[in-house]
């Protein structure tokens, strides 16, 4: 399998799953980006993977879950890339961003915890093959997935009780 | 809070998905631009080996190989260089007037254990030094003592200032090469030229041209023309150490932007064109110093000299920067720890330490 062939197919699942992880279509095309331009440097190395796709998720997801978004070398290094691939979100898909409450308290979880979310709910993964992806044993996710539920039933009762 | 509702928010953001073109198209670009930047690396690193040995290998002091041979340099060999690796390179001013041959240029080519990056540490040639054999002299004259003044024997001239400088320095030299002003000529025009920059201008009282402040790329004969001058600087010859680090730093630039070494016939045009001009020495072969070259991050080289003081009589130097007949001493306050640094390859820390004296290359 050719990096192309690998990556065209692969390319729009994984820019959704980045929007999950980051909340935001800029920082999801930076993450991706700057995944897949490792990912086509060390082609071979990916290639030999067991499961080459999961093998990418693996190095997207600790790419995020490493990312200093604080840092403003990174954000600049990042923002210095051409960005007129990026799509203004149209107004409505804004405002309804803003309103959405659960949107911004996942933003409020730590990454690790929100990973985990977005494998089981989003991409409906089993949790031994989240575990794989994060590097950590199955207890480990069931107990981080636990914790983020309850951190975001919290929330929840708070604002709507 | 359900997870029904979870599912549903991530859904309802799937309209956030940015479309995958044009991702691809800069994925494609900024790949292209760091494998790029790697091979530049990795052929700057070749480059080193050609400013620390203008295509080292095919030695004089051994039965020479014949041209043909020049391809082993890419060839197998064993055992990868580990450490810090010290090249000597001596820069030798041929005269016309039948006077023997003196190292006008005396450069260690230091790389460091970590591969960082490689220094470039210039040795005055004025500096006053004991050489086995003879009377205390300047380190230049240690090459005509060596080589003889009948028929002088390059190799002779180069394993005395070797000991001399392994004498001096405390390090262990691992390969040394010779360079005429004829070699570095030809290997400058086969390389297309070679960007300089100088911080001051630089008038040539040989042939009378000006090289102003500035970044010139200039041919084989310009260059060797400004690297030969000295008077009307303030610091002299140590300006000129200073010059010749500069050329090194383009040459190796100038390699890196070319992928020169990386290509075979270029490689081979420049070895033909300098072979015979060229004496190595050292117990290194060339495919070991060439397999040390990708181990480098960086091919940025720093530039460093000697810490020196002038002689005490007379009191300055004079304007054409002659220390009549006394040698430079080693600043016995910031020599020790310089050579220290070198000897404990930790240079790094020095130059961090001592900014003032590392030298701006470009």
């Amino acid at each position: 399998m050719t990096y192309e062939e690998f990556a065209d197919p692969r390319l729009a699942a994984l820019l959704r799953y980045a929007v999950m992880l980051t909340g935001d279509p800029h920082q999801a095309e930076d993450l991706v980006q700057e995944t897949m331009v490792r990912v086509q440097l060390n082609w071979r190395r990916v290639a030999r993977a067991d499961s080459p796709e999961r093998y990418v998720r693996r190095m997207l997801t600790n790419q995020y879950i490493d990312w200093r978004r604080g840092s403003w070398v990174r954000r600049v290094l990042l923002r210095a890339e051409p960005d007129e691939a990026v799509p203004a979100p149209s107004d409505h898909a804004q405002s309804s961003v803003d309103r959405d409450q659960v949107w911004s308290w996942l933003a409020r979880l730590p990454r690790r915890q929100r990973a985990s979310l977005v494998l089981r709910y989003y991409e409906d993964l089993p949790d031994a093959e989240i575990a794989d992806i994060l590097g950590c044993a199955v207890g480990t996710v069931r107990s981080s997935i636990s914790r983020a539920l309850a951190t975001l039933r919290t929330e929840y009762v708070e604002v709507c009780s | 809070m359900t997870e029904r509702e979870l599912r549903a928010a991530f859904t309802r953001h799937e309209a956030l998905t940015p479309p995958a073109g044009p991702v691809r198209a800069a994925i494609d670009r900024v790949a292209a631009v760091r494998r790029r930047r790697r091979q530049r690396v990795r052929a700057a690193g070749v480059a080193l080996a050609l400013v620390g040995a203008l295509g080292v290998g095919l030695p004089q002091l051994a039965p020479r190989p014949s041209p043909q041979h020049a391809p082993t340099v890419a060839g197998p060999s064993t055992g990868l260089p580990t450490g810090a690796l010290n090249l000597l390179v001596l820069g030798l001013d041929t005269r016309s007037d039948g006077a023997p041959p003196s190292a006008d240029s005396v450069l260690i080519v230091h790389i460091p254990a970590d591969r960082s990056r490689p220094y470039l540490i210039s040795l005055p040639r004025d500096l006053e030094v004991k050489i086995p054999g003879f009377q205390r002299s300047k380190l230049n004259a240690a090459f005509a003592y060596g080589a003889g003044s009948e028929h002088p024997d390059r190799s002779k001239g180069y394993d005395l200032t070797r000991r001399v400088v392994a004498d001096l320095t405390g390090v262990r030299v691992d390969a040394g090469v010779v360079l005429t002003f004829s070699a570095m000529r030809k290997a400058t025009d086969v390389l297309g030229g070679v960007e300089i920059c100088l911080p001051q201008q630089v008038e040539s009282v040989h042939t009378r041209r000006v090289y102003p402040a500035g970044c010139h790329r200039l041919d084989g004969a310009a260059s060797l023309d400004l690297l030969r001058q000295r008077r009307g600087m303030p610091d002299g010859a140590l300006d000129r150490d200073r010059n010749a680090q500069r050329f090194a730093a383009g040459v190796v630039r100038q390699v890196a932007e070319q992928g020169a070494l990386t290509d075979p016939v270029q490689m081979s045009r420049i070895l033909a064109a300098i072979t015979p001009e060229l004496t190595v020495a050292g117990n290194m072969s060339v495919p070991d110093l060439l397999r040390v070259v990708p181990e480098l991050s960086s091919a940025d080289p720093v530039g460093l000299s000697l810490p020196v003081v002038w002689p005490e009589v007379p009191s300055s130097p004079t304007s054409t920067g002659e220390t009549g007949g006394l040698g430079l001493r080693a600043d016995p306050q910031a020599a020790p720890a310089f050579l220290t640094a070198l000897r404990e390859d930790r240079l790094a820390q020095w130059a961090a330490a001592n900014p003032e004296r590392v030298t701006r290359l470009r």
